[in-house]
């Protein structure tokens, strides 16, 4: 999935696996959940369905894939057509790791054709993507899925006591050894100092950013989160963390709310009802986690 | 509360479809983990048969059974992996059940009934612990039931774990009862005192969970009696001293992430030594909303008769009855079951209708002039607390 990964764990007793086997079998977990669902791996199943654009065949899918794309099917309706696993094309116009030019409008009608999870079509054959050059790419949510699954994989194997992070998003089990809670840092955007530390037990954190990877255009810094509608950039908030039961969970409320105006994500942060933190592009910070960590809005 | 437990419509439905990836289900390490709380519960049904048709009897009251059922419970956790509960209950039943089938004037069959005053209390008192490790559970339960004329002692072992990633479940249990039977003489002379009667029985299941939707379970039964099997308050009822029965048992949900719903599908085959067998099959439709589940159901039964049974018992054979029970015959139920939760608190209400008749079997068979039609009606309050 191209991000570091933090595994860290207290071995249950009397069980018979070591620290060692136990990180074996995550790691092969979320190798498994890679070749299945990377958009970069030419023989996952995201490439297949890809490379079946256009082409009239239907690809077949197994329950676990079919149940995160009616996921992504929820994100894309509740967030109003924001959240959208088909608008990865757009970064064809957008290109955030270009050194030289890398903005290109001239192609962006012609690729904004090719997005819309509306017109993905899903039956009991699978699913298909009826015009040729669309793509879906499942990232928005594989990473948050896979810290679930690992937590999933150290429960089942007795571990009460554990911690998973995989770039930037956090899920745990337990406190910590000692019966503390997990401490997790939020990374300040600006870089420095973190802003402080949450403490998680049996909870996920989940981040969504849009200051990590950013272009400059025009005379004005855009990030890397697309609106499927328009095809420009978002201009949302810098960063959202929630915390959630699970790990996907919230990160499908940081996410979307990564997509909106900074004034509607609040509205739908509020609404979700779990405890946020904005750092909006002028780093004021707001949401309920912005208290508890005594931050003060600007 | 739980601050990480949002109400918000679009976590409620995100975490319905989470709930169909294995990562999202309760871990097993939770669902064989002993209750957290201590649950107390009551639950009261009333059956209530309707009267027999006039035309049927020769002889005596129209009216049939009614009968109580009251049950109390309490479970609690002992400790990390274990937990007691005692179950006591009390059955009261009044009416008139057949005593015979005779023949009118006409040489037409029809029911001489017993005569309206036969009252019976029946209570059970049972105890059960289990024990719980990662993949499994296993519990002992006995239990004692007494009444006027009958006497029961059984007990039971069972034990379920999970297998293939927890997808799987299998299930096992024996039980065995040894049963006192003595009459007691009432508005009906009985023949029979100190009899005895002994039971043994074994399953063994597995339910496999086929893909984030969909559940399928099948198990077999087999079960030995060996003793009193007769019915010493009917006249013309002498039934073989052993009774071997054979029942496989299967079920399938599906559940429809978009109706919020699951369909309900379970198939039951029975077969005997006395020649006696049948399907059930029953369709469900559980509905869920916000707080609570509705589900209707129909269930469909056809059963062959005994080889010893005869509309009006033929007494010059080595077994004979003339009960009902084990004639030939068909039965639909129609039913209803509500379930509300609230919190600590569950409300459960259910009500069924059951109608037989000898027409709607499967099998040939004369018909029996005393098939019965019921209501039957339950309601349940139970409390969960630390």
């Amino acid at each position: 999935m191209g991000g570091p990964a933090t595994l860290v764990i207290a071995p249950p007793e009397g069980r018979g696996t070591t620290a060692a086997s136990l990180v074996g079998a995550v790691e092969s977990r979320l190798a498994t959940l890679e070749r299945r669902y990377s958009r970069y791996l030419a023989d996952s199943l995201v490439s297949t369905i890809n490379r079946a654009a256009g082409g009239g065949d239907f690809t077949r899918l197994d329950p676990e894939s079919e149940a995160l794309l009616e996921i992504a099917d929820q994100l894309w309706q509740s967030s109003g057509g924001l959240f959208d696993i088909t608008s990865g094309v757009l970064r064809k116009a957008w290109r955030f790791d270009a050194a030289k030019a890398p903005v290109d409008l001239s192609q962006l009608e012609t690729l904004q054709k090719k997005v819309g999870w509306d017109k993905v079509e899903r039956t009991s054959e699978g699913v298909y993507l009826p015009i040729k050059g669309m793509e879906i790419d499942l990232g928005g949510l594989v990473k948050e899925y896979a810290a679930d699954c690992a937590v999933r994989l150290l429960r089942d194997q007795g571990v009460t006591s554990g911690l998973i992070e995989l770039a930037g998003d956090v899920a745990t089990i337990g406190c910590q050894p000692s019966g503390v809670p997990w401490q997790v840092a939020i990374r300040a955007p600006q870089g420095g100092e973190p802003l402080g530390g949450i403490a998680l037990s049996n909870a996920a954190a989940a981040t969504s950013g849009n200051y990590a990877r950013t272009l400059r255009f025009a005379g004005r810094t855009y990030g890397h989160l697309l609106n499927p509608h328009t095809g420009w950039p978002v201009e949302g908030p810098t960063s959202v963390t929630v915390i959630g039961e699970n790990c996907l969970s919230a990160g499908a409320v940081s996410t979307i709310a990564c997509l909106q105006s900074p004034e509607a994500a609040m509205v739908w942060l509020s609404e979700a009802g779990l405890p946020w933190l904005m750092i909006d592009r002028n780093a004021g910070y707001s949401g309920p986690l912005a208290s508890e960590l005594d931050l003060s809005a600007l | 509360m739980n601050p990480l437990r949002s109400n918000s419509a679009f976590l409620r439905s995100l975490t319905r479809t989470l709930a169909t990836l294995p990562a999202y289900q309760a871990a097993a390490t939770l669902a064989d983990a002993p209750p957290a709380f201590t649950e107390v519960g009551v639950r009261y049904s009333h059956y209530s048969e309707d009267d027999i048709d006039a035309s049927s009897v020769i002889f005596g009251a129209t009216s049939r059974y009614d009968i109580d059922i009251t049950q109390l419970w309490i479970e609690a956790p002992v400790g990390a992996s274990w937990s007691v509960a005692l179950d006591v209950q009390n059955d009261y039943q009044t009416g008139a059940s057949p005593w015979f089938v005779g023949t009118d004037q006409n040489g037409e069959p029809g029911v001489i009934m017993s005569g309206a005053s036969i009252q019976d209390n029946r209570v059970e008192v049972g105890v059960a612990t289990r024990y719980f490790w990662a993949d499994g559970n296993a519990g002992l339960n006995v239990s004692r039931s007494d009444e006027d004329d009958y006497e029961a002692l059984s007990m039971a072992f069972d034990a379920s774990w999970n297998t293939a990633g927890n997808t799987r479940t299998w299930t096992t249990s024996v039980s065995n009862s040894r049963d006192k039977v003595n009459p007691t003489q009432g508005v009906i002379p009985v023949f029979v005192s100190d009899e005895a009667l002994d039971t043994q029985s074994g399953y063994f299941g597995v339910s496999q969970i086929l893909s984030r939707t969909a559940i399928v379970r099948v198990g077999l039964n087999y079960t030995y009696s060996d003793g009193y099997l007769s019915d010493p308050y009917k006249l013309n009822d002498q039934r073989p001293q052993s009774h071997e029965r054979i029942a496989l048992s299967t079920g399938y949900r599906h559940f429809l992430i978009d109706a919020n719903a699951s369909i309900q599908f379970d198939y039951r085959y029975y077969a005997d030594s006395w020649g006696v067998d049948s399907h059930t099959v029953e369709l469900g439709w559980a509905q869920h909303f916000e707080r609570t589940t509705l589900t209707p159901y129909f269930r469909y039964y056809s059963q062959r008769e005994a080889d010893f049974f005869e509309v009006v018992a033929d007494l010059t054979e080595p077994h004979f009855a003339d009960d009902y029970r084990l004639s030939s015959y068909g039965a639909m139920t129609l039913g209803a079951r509500w379930a509300i939760n609230l919190g600590d608190w569950t409300f459960e209400l259910e009500g069924e209708r059951y109608w037989s008749d000898a027409n709607w079997g499967l099998y040939d068979g004369d018909s029996a002039p005393a098939l019965v039609d019921f209501w039957r009606g339950t309601m349940a309050i139970i409390w969960r607390f630390d």
